[in-house]
């Protein structure tokens, strides 16, 4: 039975993330420690590690998906002895399979997602190339890398106002 | 000292040359050999450290789950160091350290259960759900804590060690603190007193040469730890944290002079983290590939399970068991951690000044 990979609370406060990057292909085997993606968080990109050994089965959410929820599956891996080929491979927007009883699945209890992340591919390298040639940037500006919540507040064109605050804090107004 | 001199001793321990690789650094400042260990003791420090590491494993997926709540700090990486010391210590010999615990609960003798249902918060954890993955304590396996202040370990377990003086009960105890702790006031105030009334305590430096993201080279005007006792008189080494033998060695060592009598001792465990200083430490202070390299060539349990099987002792098989029972034993203390009931509302005033 393959095991869930599942999107992963990189803080106490962090509801959904971005599939930045898978590392791993489907068919990679892999070991305990190694690097499966890099989520994007509104603070930071965190790397994912698997702690299972087997086969990367399958990639359910793809590269560059934004707002996946916390604990939604991201992919399957199938553990040794198992056919890799042979694990269902729901579509991405679909509820991965949970019939079967959850053995050695660490999800098991509470931590079945309650609905399915809402999916919205984007795909971040060709945005990024769109950027590249963006023709109001002239050829030899030097481009800044941003953190990703700026990032994003640069994209949307307008920073007026932030979305979110510290966490209970009352940010001191002067 | 001359200035060049001390420019080539700081080269020395810089990032990537000699930190995880103390075997190849050139001054041969380690002195203590690797102890030789049986096939039982090879299997068993093996168990061991494979026990923190799935341990460690599974908390962080369990954080990532939002099965525990507030700060979590993982000990992947370090496990030999613990191991070792606590395969040194006698029974009755007290061990203290910071809230990168994990593995010196698990390493002292403690249920997983219980830490895991303390991490989840849970009523059956070691403090009642209420100090989460920083404060656990058990008087039964001699562990003091868990404690989340910086550095704070060390003035507690130098008093810990002043009461095995005062009432002259032969017990050590071992003071864990990292290298980030090591550049904190308070443990030169403790280093002064322990050698001025010579009391037996073990200071463990878990030199995992980042401290909370900033690396030792860039935070520390002495970057060799083993020497910041030195004008204290207080004896000190480097070690290969990443050899549980060279630990258990050095810690025997340690151990024996301070039960002796003759006061304390330094060890300066030269070790690694993989995983970030917290869950949400992305870790960009250094590159993917160090990671790998230490993990592909230093590691201490696969230099453990190589030593095994290269020597003839055991055959993969027997390993691959070893990793299925513990795997085994922390689901088991994964699913005791999510059933357990929370702590009532009423245990809020519990334990608590009024």
């Amino acid at each position: 039975m393959p095991i869930d990979v599942l999107m992963p609370a990189l803080s106490p406060t962090m509801e959904e993330g971005t599939v930045a990057r898978w590392l791993k292909k489907e068919g990679d085997t892999v070991k305990s420690g190694d690097v499966l993606a890099e989520i994007e968080t509104d603070k930071a990109t965190m790397e994912v590690e698997a702690i299972d050994e087997g086969t990367l089965a399958k990639i359910l959410i793809p590269e560059g998906t934004e707002n996946v929820k916390v604990n939604t599956p991201i992919a399957l891996i199938a553990s040794e002895g198992e056919d890799a080929t042979a694990v269902s491979a729901p579509a991405p927007t679909a509820a991965p399979p949970k019939d079967d009883g959850k053995g050695e699945t660490a999800s098991a209890g509470e931590a079945a997602p309650a609905k399915p992340a809402t999916v919205e591919p984007s795909a971040p390298a060709a945005a990024r190339q769109a950027t590249a040639t963006d023709p109001d940037i002239p050829a030899d500006t030097e481009m800044a890398t941003m953190t990703p919540w700026p990032r994003r507040c640069a994209a949307t064109g307008k920073c007026s106002s932030w979305a979110r605050r510290w966490p209970s804090t009352k940010v001191p107004t002067r | 000292m001359p200035r060049a001199q001390r420019k080539a001793e700081a080269t020395l321990a810089e990032v990537g040359q000699n930190v995880a690789r103390p075997a190849d650094a050139a001054g041969g400042k380690i002195t203590t050999k690797p102890a030789n260990f049986s096939r039982e003791e090879e299997l068993d420090a093996f168990q061991r450290m494979l026990l923190i590491r799935r341990f460690e494993e599974r908390a962080g997926q369990m954080y990532g789950m939002g099965l525990i709540g507030g700060f979590c700090h993982l000990y992947i990486g370090q496990e030999a160091v613990v191991t070792g010391m606590l395969i040194a210590r006698e029974d009755g010999d007290q061990v203290i350290t910071g809230y990168r615990d994990h593995g010196h609960m698990l390493a002292c003798g403690m249920d997983p259960k219980g830490v895991m249902a303390e991490l989840t918060g849970r009523k059956a954890g070691y403090s009642h759900g209420k100090g989460g993955s920083m404060h656990m304590f058990s008087r039964e396996k001699n562990f003091f804590g868990g404690h989340g202040i910086v550095g704070a370990p060390v003035p507690l377990g130098t008093g810990l060690a002043f009461a095995n003086r005062y009432r002259k009960n032969d017990r050590v105890c071992l003071t864990f603190f990292g290298d980030g702790a090591a550049n904190q006031g308070q443990v030169y105030e403790s280093f002064n007193m322990a050698e001025l009334w010579k009391l037996p305590v073990v200071y463990v430096i878990e030199n995992n040469r980042y401290a909370m993201g900033t690396s030792i080279t860039r935070s520390s005007a002495q970057t060799d730890l083993s020497r910041r006792g030195v004008s204290f008189n207080i004896p000190g080494e480097q070690v290969d944290g990443m050899d549980v033998r060279a630990v258990k060695a050095a810690g025997a060592k340690a151990i024996a002079w301070c039960r002796s009598g003759k006061g304390p001792y330094i060890l300066e465990m030269l070790t690694y983290r993989y995983r970030g200083h917290s869950m949400s430490d992305p870790a960009k202070y250094r590159t993917r590939e160090e990671v790998q390299d230490v993990r592909e060539h230093h590691d201490p349990i696969e230099m453990a399970r190589e030593r095994i099987v290269q020597s003839g002792m055991a055959k993969e098989d027997e390993l691959t068991a070893i990793d299925k029972a513990v795997r085994a034993r922390i689901t088991e203390a994964a699913e005791y951690a999510q059933a357990s009931p929370e702590p009532d509302a009423a245990a809020l005033w519990a334990d608590v000044y009024r």
